[in-house]
């Protein structure tokens, strides 16, 4: 035996009598055993230790035999059903939807009358039919218990006859005396509504004199109008400038029709047009659609920006430029483009700060834009008009008019007017306003300076739906129905009619905010009636495949779309470009650069704040920075690091608090780090911080405090911006805490130039090589050969399979909602967020690029350990690539085999089935998932009191929400994707009583069916005229980590982007 | 055991009826045939004692001039009222019913004669209501009752155990204290005594104790949330019997969801009201459990007019499946062309209340889905499915495929 002697530490070493001591203690802590037993207030109780146990014995027994009987459920048949209701059987209806700036023409599922679902309407025309997070999450706020509920009169209840009454009265009072109503609303397109608001105006207008101005704001004599009743239409999403803008240049203070689809080179500067300018979500589709690669090559995009959005994101070429320079580069970019055309250049145009190329990459988009001239498209998110004229003149010099942009048909939802409501509120301030009436919009919360100019209008109506911080501090409410609950009608885009229709009675007394106008105008329709009269006066004549009025109404609702398309009478000309003095244009505009910079931004969950509670989209993280349920500054990491403040966002490490000033209003908000976000720049989302709002709502500042107004417009960048360390920290939740792929291959990208020209197999420059593994006698097998498991049978019957295309998703998210809603998936609140234990059975990943690559390492001569951790960090300005994740349903899956209790199986249609009444929640699944795409409930989501804010399904009503197909989970089990198995099972049930075969289509996923640019497709991977099946063998297709040999019924097709490989 | 007391008390009672018949099938023969017609043609309006939609029919020929007349106005009323404008009885008749037309009845003048025949002599109804009653006299079974005095038994004998317990644990003390040895003649003891003297008696009998106790504490927990058999008393009496049974009224008349989706749903009160409009009284409750009916559905059976508040039905739900199992009526009914009897039972024999026939247990359904064959032939769905598995299941010889064989015990078809 040797006599070396081990020991723990230098105290056991030295022998140290107090070491000695405590290492006698089997507890390093006191044990306050002799405290808690001597304890004499225990002795005197009269429980004793037996009396316990026997009553424990006996609420056993009890309890057991309590659970033992029979539960007594009561089964209520309708007295009378109605005719179109098949109890089991879902309903749909055609309906639309326009809040916040943005149309969605909707499919609304209703089971036993209660919608559950909204889809895209498959009957609208396909180039327009977006579908975003907003819309399909929107069917929970029908449920939400904020909305009023019956009128209200100072606060208190009133009846719809004494309110109508009253207001009627007053109106009538303030027209008697000449006095001035003003009516606020988000853009009214439709022709019943705009009918439903000139009625109302007839009804109170006054004739008056006003000024009129020319282009530059100069006062150009006098006209009468009718006056009385003001309309203002004002969005805090809008396209104002740019409608301005073709006012001067075009004549028509309208937004024209962009067409992405047609665009082979996209220059955006300062737009995220694939969020929030413009339709964002119908752009995508015509956008997704020239960014697949195919025989006709692919689009190029430009991104000029300050915040990095899912526009930046998916672009080719992205420049990070200050708010400041915006002026700059649309100048320089105009230059640039003029020198080509030979037409004269305008002054400035040099990127003051520039440390990202910017100069050099719009040269080479100014290349490809005349390259591909009349086949191009510039777009540009300024609030300032002459920015936007020299924006238009490019577009003039590329031959844009007319083939990219077409003026037949006008984008109609933003008709938003700063000017309109900057002058509104001047004249509210000079008591020159007798009665405001407020609908579908927000602006006491939205508009800085509308609520105190509000407060010194004598008569204050909002037609609300719920709650907000206008409606508030109105004398009277009269309660709007929420959109599923009444009708009306939208002209989104000029000739494209749609039509909403109740899909639910009204949950409570409300009243169509239309149906208001018209009654307090002395009309005796009700808003059915007069939209019905409307359409069958101004639409039904203008068409001619349908011979009946009744029949061309009926088929309208059924459809919720019409197209009637004008053609131009005789002698008429679209619009055209005028010419005018861009010099002078350009040099009116001012911009002054700061320090720092701020740009604000609206979030894709959250939007303009119209929705801010509904918890779904609270939950939803957002696709760049993935936080969910804050709102945080976003700043450089590089920017951040210099300042020491964290960049990471884990549980372990809270975010720093600061101070943001901007235009002298100070926010307390988190600071994140984002990278790509310009140096020097903040990004702060708007639609946070509402103070009137249900429980979910109130989460973080309200930033349109910081905003003021320009000209004639509200300013949402500015450059008045000082930042200070609050000195304290603040927990934020992330789902994702990694940022880079590490060098794997996860999303798997290449350029345009290499995917068209190198095989995909090529030994050297391969870009999608097939995955071999080699097997014990050194023979390179696919994953297919070389496995240790049984296969299933799936050849035979169906195979369920999903391809999603990383070239067509841009991370909009709908898919995200579109899943919680469908499969009743928990909403779990900020906090659990925080500690990992999300529940999103789809997600989207979101990678940065690093600087360092595996590559480029070894050439720097640095070590494994420092590449590692240097691949950890985003470059400054990284690309970016986004990937859905769900349960790959892996035909091999490493889940199935670690289950011991067998609760999740394979089926023989190829998917990964999960039964949750069988699990018992060892987890062993989800440890041993390589996507870990499988979720454990920790808690009882739908009961649980601590969850009761978040989770819909703990109210009462909001409980109608959930789909009665797909069971609610219980604490304890794991869930997951399941391929949408209902509408799986409930799409071959479809076919089977019918006697057919199943078709491509008659099965999607709530996924698939709300992906509007059709990135997402399933279907039967065994059915040759499958949509699957054909991008499964396209040559970019792949799997998510194909080499540990899961054979995924999910594939991923390769991005690709269309960068030259030397730039 | 229960199930064969039903079975043989059914089928004694279907050999009475029997029995009856044919007593009865003797000398009625006309009478039968006027019944028929009259129940096919002439109740959903007339009632022979009660004016119902139209007059009551007791003394209607005493009421019309002729026979021939009354044979054209059944026949075609209007196209009497047109040529007998004298006739004052029947333009009153028109009058009097708010001009509303008696619909034209297809019948030979000897049919007719077979409906006045039954009319002028009902038979009367007091035989079916005997057999209903005794019926209705069965004694419903309420384990509960059971169960309490059960418990009731096994707690006092723990009461007295436990008393003894302390009682011989004071004595012992008491003992102890005073060191002295009492004889005592305590229960315990003289049971203690006992096992120590036979203790191979005893452990035996321990041992048989303990496992019947385990068997039976399977099959108890084994029924647990199994409601076989639950039939719950519900607000009307309604029974299956007479309606699917004795009126052979198609289960998809009322159930008519099973057909179109997952529910099959319970009735809503106006299709009650279809046939209950004209048959205000039962045989069995006379117009007690019908008016239930009109109570809900807001009719006046005296103005002939929905004029009261309408007031649902809340029956007792009886089949209950969990949350986590999705079932489809119409996957069933339709695709699986399965009779309602096969889950449900004999329910056209079921009189009040209605119980739950099947365990629907999992192994219940399982076993079903293994055992029952698929019927692809006819079926353009399972064309390619069919091939398909014919091929795959060659070398076993296997021709015709269950529902197992589709994938029909896979875990997601059920739970999801």
């Amino acid at each position: 035996m040797s006599d070396i002697k081990y020991w723990n530490s230098i105290d056991q070493l030295t022998e140290d009598p107090g070491f000695i001591n405590e290492s006698n203690k089997e507890f390093q802590e006191e044990i306050p055993v002799g405290e808690f037993l001597g304890n004499a207030k225990l002795s005197e109780s009269t429980t004793s230790r037996r009396d316990f146990l026997k009553f424990m014995g006996f609420s056993l027994g009890a309890a057991t035999l309590a659970a033992c009987e029979t539960p007594v459920t009561k089964s209520i048949p309708y007295v009378v059903k109605p005719e179109e209701v098949t109890p089991g059987v879902a309903n749909f209806y055609a309906s639309a939807v326009q809040r916040g700036g943005n149309f969605a023409s909707i499919l609304v599922k209703t089971r036993e009358g209660r919608p559950i679902f909204i889809q895209p309407n498959d009957r609208f025309p396909a180039a327009l039919r977006g579908m975003s997070p907003r819309v399909n999450s929107s069917v929970l706020e029908l449920y939400d218990e904020n909305r009023y509920m019956v009128p209200q009169k100072a606060g208190a209840n009133v009846s719809w006859s004494d309110l109508d009454a009253d207001v009627a009265s007053k109106l009538m009072a303030i027209k008697a005396k000449g006095g001035n109503i003003a009516l606020v609303t988000g853009s009214v397109n439709g022709p019943g509504a705009k009918a439903a608001v000139e009625l109302f105006s007839a009804a109170f207008s006054v004739k008056k004199e006003m000024d009129s101005f020319d282009e530059f704001g100069e006062p150009v004599g006098k006209v009468t109008v009718d006056a009385g009743v003001t309309h203002v239409q004002y969005d805090a999403i809008n396209t104002n400038s740019l409608a301005e803008a073709n006012s001067w240049d075009f004549g028509t203070n309208a937004v024209p029709h962009y067409r992405f689809d047609k665009a082979k080179t996209v220059v955006s500067i300062a737009a995220d047009f694939l969020g929030d300018w413009g339709n964002g979500a119908s752009n995508s589709i015509g956008y997704a659609k020239t960014r697949v690669p195919s025989d006709n090559g692919m689009s190029r995009h430009y991104q000029f920006e300050t915040n990095l959005t899912r526009s930046g994101s998916t672009a080719d070429v992205r420049g990070a430029i200050r708010p400041s320079d915006v002026p700059n580069a649309v100048i320089a970019l105009y230059n640039a483009v003029a020198s080509k055309s030979g037409a004269a250049a305008l002054a400035g145009g040099k990127i003051a700060d520039d440390d990202n190329n910017v100069t050099a990459k719009i040269a080479s988009a100014a290349d490809d834009l005349w390259a591909s001239k009349g086949n191009s498209l510039v777009v540009c998110g300024s609030e300032n008009s002459a920015v936007q004229r020299i924006i238009n003149a490019t577009n003039q010099l590329l031959g844009n008019y007319g083939s990219t942009i077409t003026w037949d048909q006008t984008y109609n939802v933003g008709l938003s007017s700063s000017k309109g409501m900057k002058s509104l509120i001047n004249d509210m301030n000079t008591g020159a306003v007798d009665a405001v009436i407020i609908s579908g919009v927000n602006p006491c919360y939205a508009v800085p300076g509308f609520a105190a100019a509000l407060m010194k209008v004598g008569l204050k109506i909002s037609l609300a739906d719920r709650p907000d911080e206008t409606s508030s501090v109105c004398d009277y409410v009269a309660p709007n129905h929420f959109f599923l609950e009444g009708w009306n009608d939208y002209e989104p885009i000029t000739g494209v009619f749609a039509l909403a229709q109740p899909c639910i009675k009204p949950l409570f007394k409300t009243r169509q905010a239309e149906e208001s106008l018209l009654v307090w105008a002395g009309s005796s329709d009700d808003y059915y009636t007069h939209l019905k009269k409307t359409w069958e006066k101004e639409l039904f004549p203008k068409q001619s495949n349908i011979l009946l009025a009744e029949d061309f109404w009926n088929t309208s609702v059924q459809n919720g779309v019409v197209e009637i398309k004008t053609a131009l009478k005789e002698g008429e000309t679209l619009v055209a470009y005028r010419a005018t003095d861009l010099a002078k244009v350009a040099s009116g505009i001012q911009m002054t650069s700061g320090t720092w910079e701020c740009q604000f931004y609206f979030k894709q969950s959250i939007g303009d704040g119209t929705q801010a509670n509904n918890p779904h989209l609270q939950e939803f993280p957002d696709p760049i920075s993935k936080i969910s349920w804050d709102n945080y500054v976003s700043m450089n990491p590089s920017d951040m690091n210099s300042k020491g403040w964290e960049t990471r966002t884990a549980q372990e490490t809270p975010a720093n608090l600061v101070n943001v000033t901007v235009n002298g209003v100070t926010l307390q908000l988190p600071v994140v780090a984002v990278p790509g976000q310009k140096v020097g720049t903040i990004g702060i989302a708007l639609g946070y911080g509402r103070e009137i709002t249900g429980p979910a709502g109130k989460v973080g500042k309200n930033a349109y405090s910081c905003l003021t107004w320009n000209d004639s417009s509200l300013g949402y960048s500015s450059s008045d911006v000082s930042i200070e360390d609050a000195g304290a920290t603040y927990e934020i939740a992330s789902v994702q805490t990694h940022h880079t792929m590490m060098g794997r291959k996860i999303v798997n990208e290449t350029t345009y130039s290499t995917y068209s020209s190198v095989d995909k197999n090529d030994e050297k420059n391969g870009w999608n090589k097939d995955v071999l593994l080699v097997d014990a006698y050194g023979k390179k097998k696919s994953t297919r050969e070389l496995n240790l498991w049984q296969d299933h049978a799936i050849e035979k019957g169906h195979r369920w399979g999903m391809s999603i295309d990383l070239n067509a998703c841009n991370a909009c998210g709908a898919c995200v909602t579109a899943c919680h809603t469908e499969n009743n998936v928990p909403v779990v609140g900020k906090d659990e967020i925080r500690r990992t234990r999300s529940m999103f059975w789809l997600r989207v990943d979101r990678y940065f690029s690093s600087d360092v690559t595996k590559q480029n390492a070894d050439e720097q001569g640095m070590g494994v350990r420092e590449m590692y951790r240097k691949m950890e960090d985003p470059s400054v300005y990284p690309q970016v690539s986004f990937q859905p994740v769900m349960c790959q349903h892996c035909n091999h899956a490493p889940c199935e085999t670690v289950c011991p209790v067998a609760a999740t199986t394979h089926s023989e249609e190829g998917l990964n089935q999960m039964a949750y009444n069988r699990c018992v929640g060892t987890r062993y699944c989800a440890n041993n998932c390589p996507y870990k795409v499988r979720r454990f409930n920790w808690f009882n989501y739908n009961t649980d009191t601590m969850f009761a804010e978040v989770n819909p399904s703990q109210n009462d009503l909001m409980k109608m929400v959930l789909n009665p197909d797909v069971v609610v989970r219980s604490r304890g089990v794991i869930e997951k994707c399941s391929f949408c198995v209902q509408k799986i099972q409930a799409g071959k049930l479809v076919a089977k009583k019918e006697g057919r075969p199943l078709r491509d289509g008659d099965v999607t996923s709530a996924c698939a069916g709300a992906c509007a640019t059709g990135a997402i497709k399933f279907g039967d991977l065994n059915d040759d005229q499958s949509a699957v099946r054909s991008k499964w063998s396209d040559s970019r297709s792949y799997h998510l980590i194909e080499e540990v040999g899961t054979q995924p019924n999910v594939a991923y097709l390769t991005k690709v982007r269309n960068i030259d490989t030397n730039a | 055991m229960r199930i064969y007391h039903t079975v043989i008390r059914s089928l004694s009672k279907s050999f009475s009826a029997v029995t009856l018949a044919i007593l009865i099938s003797g000398f009625a023969l006309q009478a039968q045939d006027g019944e028929k017609l009259f129940k096919a043609n002439c109740a959903s309006c007339h009632k022979i004692d009660k004016k119902l939609i139209g007059p009551a029919l007791a003394g209607i020929e005493d009421r019309w001039e002729s026979k021939e007349n009354l044979y054209a106005w059944i026949k075609n009323s209007s196209d009497y009222l047109k040529n007998n404008s004298g006739d004052s009885y029947a333009q009153g008749l028109f009058e009097e019913y708010n001009k509303s037309i008696m619909t034209a009845q297809a019948l030979s003048d000897a049919e007719i004669d077979a409906i006045l025949a039954y009319v002028a002599n009902p038979p009367a109804s007091e035989a079916p209501k005997a057999e209903v009653a005794q019926l209705e006299g069965e004694p419903s079974e309420d384990y509960s009752t059971y169960w309490l005095l059960g418990l009731a038994a096994v707690l006092l004998l723990v009461i007295k155990v436990l008393s003894d317990v302390k009682h011989s644990l004071k004595s012992v003390e008491a003992n102890m204290k005073d060191e002295k040895v009492k004889a005592s003649q305590g229960f315990l003891v003289a049971a203690l005594d006992w096992i120590s003297a036979n203790k191979k008696t005893t452990v035996a009998l321990m041992v048989v104790i303990l496992a019947t106790m385990s068997v039976q504490g399977w099959f108890v927990l084994k029924d647990i949330g199994v409601y076989q058999g639950y039939s719950p008393e519900q607000p009307i009496k309604f029974s299956h019997k007479i309606h699917a049974g004795d009126n052979e009224i198609d289960c998809g008349y009322c159930h008519h969801s099973a057909y179109k989706g997952k529910n099959a749903g319970i009735p809503s009160v106006n299709v009650c009201m279809n046939c209950h409009a004209g048959i205000s009284e039962g045989k069995v409750d006379g117009p007690v459990e019908i008016a239930k009916i009109y109570e809900a559905a807001g009719w006046d059976p005296e103005q002939n007019a929905y004029t009261k508040e309408q007031k649902p039905i809340k029956w007792v739900r009886i089949h209950n499946l969990p949350d986590f199992t999705y079932f489809n009526h119409s996957q069933h009914v339709v695709v699986g062309e399965q009779k309602c009897q096969t889950c449900h039972g004999e329910v056209q024999e079921f009189g009040y209340p209605m119980k739950q026939f099947a365990p629907l247990t999992m192994g219940w359904c399982v076993e079903c889905h293994r055992e029952t064959e698929v019927a692809m032939e006819g079926n353009a769905y399972y064309d390619k499915i069919h091939e398909e598995l014919l091929e795959r299941y060659k070398d076993k010889g296997i021709e015709k495929f269950s529902v197992e064989h589709i994938g029909g015990l896979e875990c997601a078809k059920c739970h999801y």
